[in-house]
């Protein structure tokens, strides 16, 4: 049997939106339970060296998302990272979101569900994955010391997987099927680099080995011409996908499928806000999904205020 | 006994160790870049020259990287 459990806010997801609102709810002394499936931090959990957040020189994304986490806690906060969603009523009022364990109760719900890492589209991909194919350069990265690396992607987390394993690469490939889209001190350092050899507007056609991967073909999209890489292993960074299939039945979600929200994070639903990558905006960094969060849950506070007197 | 085999860095690791104790699970950790011999036990449980985390209660049946419902298969959660 689930227990009801009630709360003034749910946020859905702890990445840095979701621990920055989870931050500023908690210091507003409201009730806030964080859920997250998957890694604390989400997407910059994996984060090697963050040069572009103000007040650090470098930082792991680990370790700041570990302070910011930190502080949502001090501040009563409370995470959940085990427990799995499985389905939420946002319309109702309050807003339900039903768990394996629980059934919570909130007035508000912030949604910074973020995004996810896109798999290789190569039928090959399942035969390989651990076995040459990867997506955490933190995780996987050692096991090849001394051996030729390629990376997929030509974004900043690409560029900065591709930067992190030069340290244990005999030779790095980065293949990207169209133009850079990382930032340019990153593609500086990479090219400053002798051992990455830099594939742009090539796309990756099959993967081959035997029991583990060997070799990968390559099209040449300007000359046309296919060629085979012996490669020990692959880190994959093609993009991200917004993790929104658990709200397609209650917001309307935009083509790219994220949650239409303006500056304020207001969704179309009265008390639901959307933080983070998954609204629908232009610029997606750490400092605006740090913003983001920061909004939603001040205009959550207010909402809730409002609530309250109308009762 | 339990046996997660991880790496410092790998943060899938550290949450499936997370997982472990909020289940008051006890469990041995092999890290495999600093245990040669683990990761040699690792590569031979699984086949793969390099897999973390690896969840195992027997030497025989695992459970590779976070995934709940199976890690509670696996110790019977």
């Amino acid at each position: 049997m689930k227990e009801h459990i009630k709360k003034d806010v749910v946020i859905i997801g702890a990445g840095m939106a979701g621990l920055t609102a989870a931050l500023y709810c908690g210091r507003m002394n409201l009730n806030t339970l964080v859920l997250e499936n998957g890694l604390i931090g989400g997407q910059i959990a994996n984060a090697t060296d963050i040069e572009n957040y103000p007040g650090f020189v470098s930082v792991r994304g680990g370790d700041l998302i570990s302070t910011v986490q930190t502080q949502a806690e001090n501040f009563g906060a409370v995470i959940d990272e085990f427990d799995e969603i499985e389905k939420v009523s946002l319309k109702s009022m309050p807003k339900i979101i039903e768990t394996q364990e629980n059934i919570y109760e909130a007035d508000v719900v912030i949604i910074a569900s973020g995004m996810n890492r896109r798999k290789l589209p190569l039928p090959e991909e399942k035969k390989f994955a651990g076995r040459g194919v990867h997506y955490c350069e933190l995780c996987d990265g050692h096991a090849y010391d001394g051996k030729i690396i390629a990376v997929a992607g030509g974004g900043n987390a690409a560029v900065d997987a591709a930067n992190f394993l030069t340290k244990y690469a005999k030779k790095l490939y980065l293949i990207h099927r169209s133009e850079f889209r990382a930032d340019e001190v990153s593609q500086k350092k990479l090219r400053a680099n002798d051992k990455v050899t830099i594939m742009l507007q090539t796309e990756i056609k099959a993967l081959r080995g035997n029991k583990k991967l060997e070799e990968v073909e390559v099209l040449d999209k300007k000359s046309g011409e296919t060629k085979t890489l012996l490669i020990d292993g692959i880190f994959v960074n093609i993009g991200v996908e917004p993790n929104t299939k658990l709200f397609k039945d209650e917001l309307q979600l935009t083509a790219s499928g994220r949650i239409p929200a303006g500056e304020d994070c207001r969704t179309e639903i009265p008390g639901v806000f959307a933080a983070g990558d998954v609204r629908e905006k232009q610029i997606r960094q750490l400092t605006t999904a740090a913003a983001d969060g920061t909004t939603a849950a001040l205009l959550a506070e207010k909402y809730l205020a409002k609530l309250k007197e109308t009762i | 006994m339990v046996k997660v085999y991880t790496t410092a860095t790998c943060p899938y690791c550290a949450k499936v160790k997370r997982y472990l104790k909020s289940k008051d699970v006890e469990f041995e950790e092999l890290d495999i870049e600093k245990d040669p011999a683990a990761r040699e036990a690792c590569k031979k449980l699984t086949g793969m020259d390099w897999a973390v985390p690896v969840t195992t209660i027997d030497n025989e049946t695992f459970v590779i990287d976070y995934d709940k419902e199976e890690l509670d298969k696996l110790l019977c959660l």
